[in-house]
């Protein structure tokens, strides 16, 4: 078990996984992760899950209470099949628990179907079967920081390429289309669709149908949100419309057509929001315009 | 309108001055009114009394100051709450809700006025939403114009994302905090807008109301110096907003230290930076601008860089060593939760389990706002191309509040005034243009007649709108456009009365702790099953009783069963609500053991099983798991409680760790012995709608006490330990005895209630917790 010190997960083939994990009398745990990751293999999940496996062998070889009771190891298929047909395994990646005593049980493999394989998910289900805490440390990841970082820079080149004609910053219309946006972002639950994440829309499997409301008050597709974005925009524009027919000079007539325009949008945008808000809340008994 | 009075009545028609503030004054009058009025359904449909959780918590504070004063309501410890820890109440609460009903029972009272508390408690949040409507009218007003301000309103008196939180009997901190918001943004905006130290002396009393009523206090210290900030930045630098933050700032910060459950914190966290952080800015820029007296442009200039650039980055070492030192609190979860969204779903279960705290889908926005979602928009335009100091404000207040309603469903409370006020705004503008009689008459009258049209919808108002214009040919509109504009923009409006009034009797004016169920025909059936158990625990349990139950009715049960609880809706402590989850979620010896030694009687649980309850215990259940796990990992794991397959379901196939676990056995206790329908068989669960898994089994530790006649409450009573100790492994044997002997006791009745589906919970989310806690 020496080479534990420089490698954090050991890597095993079929005699070895007898020797090591097989054999009866243990005083340690061991996590092995069975996976395929030869590139021939073309097992893109194997990767995602190696990833994060040692992501968590990582943080146990260099965190504080690290001691002989657990063992990380991983068996390529390609270096190991015979260890895939004892274990009667035939797909990958998979992730089992060899306790110290006795043989692993069902609750021995890691569902990964149901939680996922990320390196909390994986801690926690170490914490389960061996009752050692596994803190997971993920290296930060800086590329949020660095955009963001890229962006100022982006902005304040601008701002000192265009300093000789910084007008655009008193720009009204541009801060309003700004705050425009964000409201519409907002208002159309794009914070939901964040954090929820929603499908983008939904296709029925057997006809083939395709929804673009969700059906029910609880939840929103997000497509359904960019064409709440846009009810919403067209009932601002005609709304602005209206007030604009009278400020613009021109002939009266060129007015008029103006006003019904903001009127029409208005009025008949409102009433297609209104009849998807019916749709999607039962029992809503109002309507205008359109059913 | 008071010349009206004098005698002369021909002269006074013909002032203007006169008929616009008779219209103004009837129009909030009548805003008033239609406010109070819409609020009191349930007070119509059940009675007069306090609704949910939070607000039976209020009323008992209010009732227990009342009876013993407010010094004694200050020092008090309550010692019926979080049995054996008991609660300071009196350092823990925000007392300006108490102490403005208080004040109101006193005055009533020295009047010889004989008002019970109770009604006081009940009726306080439609009167102040009365207030709110005026406060919002003097805001839109100094913001816009008098039109504005009356449109604002109006919408406000009847906007659902208000009335939602202030029907009567809701009896909570936001009823009165948004009048206090309303009241403080208005006289802030006066402040700036004279620069005069009364107005920002004003403003800070008002904030320090705020400060006493409602935790959301720090939105206020926030928007302010960001407004302050906002307006340096655009170089709209005055000496008038120099006097009024200065004196807003010192006066605000003095005064919220005043209240025992503020303390220290705002010099001390950092939700309260940002006000120190802008007020020292604004005293560098102040004095830069004195040295500019003295300098010439280029040395002024560099110096000026220099300044700036050493000024921020001193302040902002200062404070992140501050933080670092221990000095400043960091931001405390609930707030870091609205920037990173995702942080209270991964560390604070306790915060992702209410279900307010969710983000908002547009339909709430639309549901709650209704048309005027559409059009506030319009309004947020047209104030930025019309921009000044004032305006700026009501702009940050627009964005940030959008920003916070779409995080998080409750704030948008705070959303919902900014709203009315701008979409006010655009239809005031709108009514401006198309209203305008091109012969000479005071426009303004006509707007608000079309307000008070718009709030009776059914009577007259439509048919006189037209009449009172005239075709006007030569440059503008033409009459034919403007009225079809007019009456088109007004029908629309109608509908949004409607639809306020319908939303406002269908979703918020539910009690919750009354429920009523429709049978076929139409008969209404009233479940008072809540009331029905908390009122046999108080006659019919010694008076130091303990009652163990989730944290959700810990403040009912105290309110109005008068027992001592072991945890309630005031969470503050997490690892004490993980022991009673832990206890709900073991198996009946283990939590046995715990409930020996916290020293339970009785334990309550809400089964909805019968009737088709859907925010009972089991469907809360996992969030008491989940809460556990957080504090017992090692006894309690959230995936024994699901099937292989990730399951979360009570019938047979649900896992063993489930169905023993004594939640499950208080919830389904001789529920097996129960044949709803003869469709159904027996024991079938109507909220799950499955037959449960686990039917004949005993209790060894506790015993049955009560059961409602819903079922909707269970009342078991724990046993002393046993003279004689029984061989222990009797609880863990599956038990085989014939459940023939026990059938037919008591309960049999039920089954001739039709049970029906209960409306009034529609729109809360189904899974989550549904209760709420104040910030």
């Amino acid at each position: 078990m020496e080479w534990n010190m420089k490698k954090s997960v050991i890597h095993l083939d079929g005699g070895k996984f007898r020797t090591y994990v097989k054999s009866a009398p243990r005083n340690y745990s061991m996590i092995v992760m069975l996976t395929a990751l030869h590139s021939q293999r073309q097992c893109s999940v194997c990767r995602q899950a190696n990833d994060e496996f040692m992501m968590v062998a990582n943080s146990w070889r260099f965190s504080q209470q690290y001691s002989n009771k657990l063992f990380f190891a991983m068996v390529d298929y390609d270096e190991g099949p015979d260890v895939f047909s004892a274990l009667k395994i035939n797909s990958a990646p998979v992730f089992m628990h060899f306790p110290a005593k006795g043989k692993p049980k069902k609750g021995d493999t890691m569902d990964i179907h149901r939680v996922g394989f990320a390196a909390e998910q994986i801690s926690k289900f170490i914490a389960e079967r061996t009752d050692v805490q596994v803190r997971v440390f993920r290296p930060p990841n800086y590329s949020g920081t660095l955009a963001l970082f890229l962006l100022f820079l982006l902005i304040g080149g601008l701002l000192y390429l265009k300093r000789n004609s910084l007008e655009f910053l008193y720009n009204k219309t541009s801060w309003g289309i700004a705050a425009l946006s964000i409201v519409f972002a907002m208002t159309s639950g794009q914070m939901w669709n964040h954090i929820r994440s929603p499908p983008f829309m939904h296709k029925h499997p057997n006809t083939g149908e395709v929804h673009y409301i969700h059906g029910s008050s609880q939840g929103q597709f997000i497509v359904e949100s960019y064409i709440v974005v846009f009810l919403n925009a067209a009932v601002v524009c005609g709304m602005i419309l209206l007030n604009e027919a009278n400020r613009s000079s021109g002939d009266p007539s060129k007015k008029r057509i103006m006003a019904m325009c903001g009127l029409a949008c208005v009025a008949f945008f409102f009433s297609l929001l209104l009849s998807v808000f019916k749709a999607k809340y039962q029992g809503y008994p109002y309507s205008f315009l359109l059913k | 309108m008071s010349d009206t009075g004098k005698g002369d009545i021909r002269s006074a028609l013909s002032n203007p001055g006169g008929w616009k503030s008779l219209i103004v004054f009837s129009v909030l009058a009548l805003a008033w009114l239609a406010g109070f009025s819409s609020r009191l359904f349930a007070v119509i449909r059940f009675e007069s009394i306090i609704h949910e959780f939070d607000p039976w918590f209020n009323y008992r504070a209010t009732h227990h100051m009342v009876e013993h004063g407010f010094y004694n309501f200050l020092n008090w410890f309550d010692e019926r709450a979080w049995y054996p820890l008991g609660r300071i109440v009196g350092g823990t609460v925000y007392p300006g809700l108490m102490i403005t009903s208080g004040a109101i029972h006193e005055v009533l009272h020295s009047l010889n006025i004989p008002v019970h508390i109770r009604d006081i408690c009940v009726f306080l949040a439609p009167v102040f939403s009365g207030l709110t409507a005026l406060s919002t009218y003097f805001l839109t007003k100094e913001l816009w114009n008098p039109g504005a301000g009356l449109f604002a309103a109006c919408f406000i008196a009847i906007v659902p994302g208000y009335i939602s939180r202030s029907v009567a009997g809701s009896y909570d901190n936001e009823g009165i905090a948004i009048f206090a918001l309303m009241f403080t943004y208005y006289l802030w905006i006066k402040a700036v807008k004279t620069g005069s130290v009364y107005w920002a002396c004003l403003t800070a009393l008002s904030y320090f109301y705020m400060v006493s009523a409602w935790g959301g206090y720090v939105f206020i210290i926030n928007l302010i110096p960001l407004h302050i900030f906002a307006l340096l930045l655009m170089g709209r630098y005055s000496q008038r907003i120099y006097v009024a933050y200065s004196t807003f700032f010192i006066l605000g910060l003095v005064c919220s230290m005043q209240i025992p459950f503020v303390g220290f914190q705002p010099i001390r966290t950092s939700e309260h930076m940002a006000s120190a952080g802008v007020f020292l800015l604004l005293q560098a820029y102040c004095f830069l601008t004195y040295v500019q007296g003295f300098m010439t442009k280029s040395e002024f200039r560099q110096f000026f860089v220099f300044a700036i650039a050493a000024a921020t980055s001193v302040g902002f070492v200062g404070i992140i060593g501050l933080t670092y030192m221990g000095y400043i609190a960091p931001w405390s979860g609930r707030f870091y939760s609205l920037w990173d969204t995702g942080y209270a779903k991964i560390h604070i279960p306790i915060i992702a389990s209410v279900s307010e705290h969710q983000p908002t889908t547009w339909v709430s926005f639309f549901f709650d706002l209704h048309i005027l979602i559409c059009v506030f928009p319009a309004g947020l335009w047209f104030v930025i191309k019309d921009i000044n100091d004032e305006r700026v404000f009501i702009f940050l207040y627009a964005i940030s509040a959008v920003y916070f309603a779409g995080v998080m469903v409750r704030l948008m409370l705070t959303l919902t005034p900014v709203v009315c006020v701008l979409a006010a705004i655009a239809f005031s503008k709108t009514f401006d243009i198309y209203l305008k009689d091109e012969t000479k008459k005071p426009t303004a009258e006509e707007i608000e007649e079309k307000e008070k049209n718009d709030k009776y919808y059914d009577k007259v108002g439509k048919a006189k709108k037209p009449s009172s214009e005239e075709g006007e040919k030569e440059e503008g509109l033409g009459m034919n456009v403007k009225s079809i504009v007019v009456v088109a923009i007004l029908m629309m409006l109608m509908l949004f009365a409607v639809h306020c009034t319908w939303v406002t009797s269908n979703a918020y004016s539910s009690p919750s702790i009354v429920l009523a169920s429709y049978g076929q025909d139409g008969a209404r059936n009233i479940l008072d099953d809540f009331r029905e158990a908390y009122y046999w625990l108080r006659q019919n349990t010694h008076e130091k009783a303990r009652v163990m139950s989730w944290w959700d009715y810990g403040y009912q049960i105290a309110g109005m069963a008068n027992r001592t609880t072991l945890v309630d809706n005031n969470t503050w402590n997490n690892s004490h609500i993980a022991l009673v989850g832990k206890a709900m979620s073991s198996n009946e010896s283990a939590a046995y053991e715990i409930m020996r030694s916290l020293d339970v009687d009785y334990v309550l649980v809400i089964f909805g099983g019968v009737i088709g309850y859907s925010g009972d215990d089991i469907n809360k259940f996992l969030w008491m798991v989940r809460i556990a796990e957080g504090e017992h990992p090692k006894d309690i794991k959230e995936s024994d409680y699901f099937t292989p397959q990730g399951e979360f379901r009570v019938d047979s196939a649900g896992s063993k760790t489930l169905l023993n676990c004594l939640m499950y056995k208080l919830s389904y206790y001789r529920f097996g012995e129960l044949q709803l329908d003869f469709r159904a068989p027996p024991g079938f669960d109507r909220t799950r709608n499955v037959e449960i898994g686990n039917k004949n089994f005993d209790l060894h530790h506790l015993e049955e006490a009560y059961t409602t006649e819903h079922w909707l409450v269970r009342i078991y009573k724990v046993r002393d330990l046993e003279n004689r100790q029984r061989s222990l492994d009797v609880s863990s044997k599956p038990i085989k005895r014939s459940s023939s002997k026990k059938v037919g006791r008591r309960k049999k009745g039920v089954i001739k209630h039709k049970p029906s589906v209960v409306k009034g919970k529609r729109n809360k989310s189904k899974k989550q917790t549904s209760t709420k806690k104040t910030k």
